[in-house]
């Protein structure tokens, strides 16, 4: 609690009252969509410090730079190397790895998102790859729908496997204090294998009937994925700056480095060796055009959420509620860790994951004393992560990147439709939190 | 002057209903780089073009918001963008032409429409005010012309 910066009385109302209300209100505008989520989590945080909940040096201090800061740095340094043309090389070679054999495409670009997911924010990796994917499909003229729908579950998968493969482990890390390594060790295993035991449904549901002509399958033979790198010389730069990013993250964590610090250190090398060449004015065009290509929306999104949550968590109302999720599950740390994984996965489905994560960080944070220490949460930190990040793959608006896709399906006249996709996916989700509730029991209790 | 003054008050138009093929044979013949577009009561609807036919014969994705930016590593040939354009050419026009020119007002002054027709970049059509009914089209070479003749006879 941070009952120092509270005032004793809020428009006449009591700060647990106006914090509850405006938190609420809060979820259901960003539920409805009916405005850009960044100005809703904005004028929340705003309402927050005007309402007297927080004041405005209490509200920085909610904001965790750490995770701004990984989510800046990534976004400059993916950005830079995209122009590379490297991930549209990695696209074209998996597909003709597999001789263009339709099923065989799908599995490579299934395997290409999930990697690109691990190690990228899954909406750039979704960005990447969906108009390659229409472009393959709209040669073999096959449907993009099988390849689209697979894509969406493996960005989410591949996403649960690291520390920055997607916001809500981003949020976990930073809150926590987990490094790249805990997530690769905890997480990745287990990732591999739900991403594996989700081709099987795949395969029967659409991968069995997918063919195409000879003919056609020697058109996509015919690309020349060597000439997708439009810059040697950048791709050589970025490919080693996002080497020594990971090697960072992995060994930084036991030097105390945060993998903000590592992000941002990363990002202002790539961007320093991509502007040295050039001139002022290229140099200024150049920085411009890198620092405009970062998802700001997402960030400022992230900033009016923490200073929410924050303010929300300074009434108690969040102690409060852990409490009473304690005494639901009469203080069994398994049930709880088990409880908390289904939770966050179906509400990670049907609502953004980001603010959910945001709530659920302070909520296990006050679960510790009852279980004894910060140290005994462990297995609740890694429900919650593969929970909401799983969750994701639930219905179409369970993450950004799924949007993404069917935005892309839409305007190739191929659309996903809600339904449809939230009956084939939110059972297939499903499968995947059970599996990862029987390796959470077995591995952790 | 204004916009009337300056525009062809005949000019050659397509129906949305007319094929793909149709279309882009009798613009390729006569050289044109844009038609209107106009329905059964002469309202205007759209423009169709050259860039209507390129973006049949490229693939989709690659004209997709966000789509592909780098299309370096596809190597076709002639006869595949044919094979493109005969998937579509029994289509009508309506399926791709462009809405994005903005027509003119008859009235509007000449300084105005020719800022119009150098940011458009192409010819632009004059539709009367408070209906959609084409009156007429302004290219560059009407423009150019009346220019031109502006200044006299040139001395021989």
């Amino acid at each position: 609690m941070h009952s120092a910066h509270q005032a004793d009385v809020i428009f006449g109302l009591s700060p647990v009252l106006f914090a509850g209300s405006l938190f609420v209100l809060t979820y259901l505008l960003i539920i409805t969509e009916r405005l850009n989520r960044a100005i809703i989590a904005m004028t929340a945080a705003a309402l927050m410090i005007i309402g007297g909940v927080l004041t405005q040096e209490a509200a920085v201090q909610g904001v965790d730079f750490n995770t701004i800061g990984l989510l800046t740095g990534m976004m400059i340094i993916v950005g830079i190397t995209r122009d590379s043309g490297v991930f549209q090389y990695l696209a074209i070679r998996s597909a003709k790895v597999v001789k263009a054999d339709p099923w065989g495409i799908l599995v490579m670009l299934m395997l290409v998102t999930a990697l690109l997911s691990a190690l990228l924010d899954n909406v750039t990796t979704v960005l990447l790859i969906a108009p390659i994917t229409l472009l393959i499909t709209d040669t073999l003229k096959i449907s993009a729908y099988p390849y689209l729908f697979a894509e969406i579950f493996a960005s989410n998968i591949g996403g649960t496997a690291t520390l920055i493969g997607d916001p809500p482990n981003i949020m976990i890390g930073s809150a926590t204090g987990l490094g790249y390594n805990d997530f690769l060790f905890n997480l990745a295993p287990i990732a591999i294998v739900i991403l594996i035991i989700t081709i099987i449904p795949i395969y029967f549901i659409w991968g069995r009937h997918l063919k195409a002509d000879a003919e056609l399958i020697e058109k996509v033979m015919q690309y020349r994925e060597i000439d997708a790198i439009k810059d040697w010389v950048l791709l050589k730069k970025s490919l080693f700056v996002m080497t020594m990013v990971m090697i960072g993250f992995i060994v930084g964590h036991d030097y105390g480095y945060q993998p903000a610090t590592i992000a941002m250190f990363g990002a202002a090398v790539l961007l320093t060796l991509n502007c040295l060449p050039h001139d002022q004015e290229k140099q200024t065009e150049l920085v411009a055009k890198t620092l405009g290509d970062v998802e700001w929306i997402t960030i400022f999104f992230f900033i009016g959420l923490f200073i929410l949550v924050y303010g929300v968590e300074s009434t108690g109302i969040l102690e409060s509620l852990a409490h009473q999720v304690i005494e639901l599950t009469d203080g069994d740390k398994t049930v709880t860790a088990i409880s908390i994984l289904f939770v966050s996965a179906v509400a990670s489905a049907i609502v953004d994951n980001i603010p959910f994560v945001a709530t659920m960080i302070p909520l296990i944070k006050n679960m510790a004393a009852s279980f004894g220490g910060a140290e005994e949460l462990l297995p609740i930190w890694w429900s919650l992560a593969l929970g909401a990040c799983l969750g994701g793959n639930g219905s179409l608006v369970g993450a950004s990147a799924n949007l993404i896709v069917a935005g892309f399906a839409e305007r190739s006249g191929q659309p996903i439709r809600f339904l449809p996709f939230m009956l084939m996916a939110f059972p297939m989700m499903l499968v995947s939190v059970m599996i990862s509730a029987v390796y959470v029991y077995f591995r952790y209790f | 002057m204004n916009a009337s003054e300056a525009m062809d008050p005949n000019p050659t138009t397509l129906k949305p209903s007319d094929t793909i093929e149709c279309a882009a044979e009798y613009i390729m013949k006569n050289r044109y780089r844009n038609l209107p577009v106009v329905d059964e009561n002469f309202c205007y609807v759209g423009m169709f073009g050259v860039n209507c036919l390129l973006k049949q014969v490229i693939p989709k994705a690659v004209f997709l918001p966000q789509g592909l930016e780098n299309v370096s590593f596809i190597h076709e040939s002639f006869e595949d963008l044919f094979h493109r354009f005969s998937e579509v050419k029994d289509q009508p026009i309506s399926i791709c032409m462009s809405k994005e020119i903005e027509p003119v007002a008859p009235d509007t002054p000449l300084t105005e429409t020719m800022m119009q027709l150098y940011k458009t970049r192409a010819s632009i059509p004059v539709v009367e005010e408070g209906t959609c009914k084409l009156l007429g089209m302004i290219s560059y070479w009407e423009i150019g012309e009346k220019i031109l003749a502006a200044g006299g006879p040139k001395d021989a």
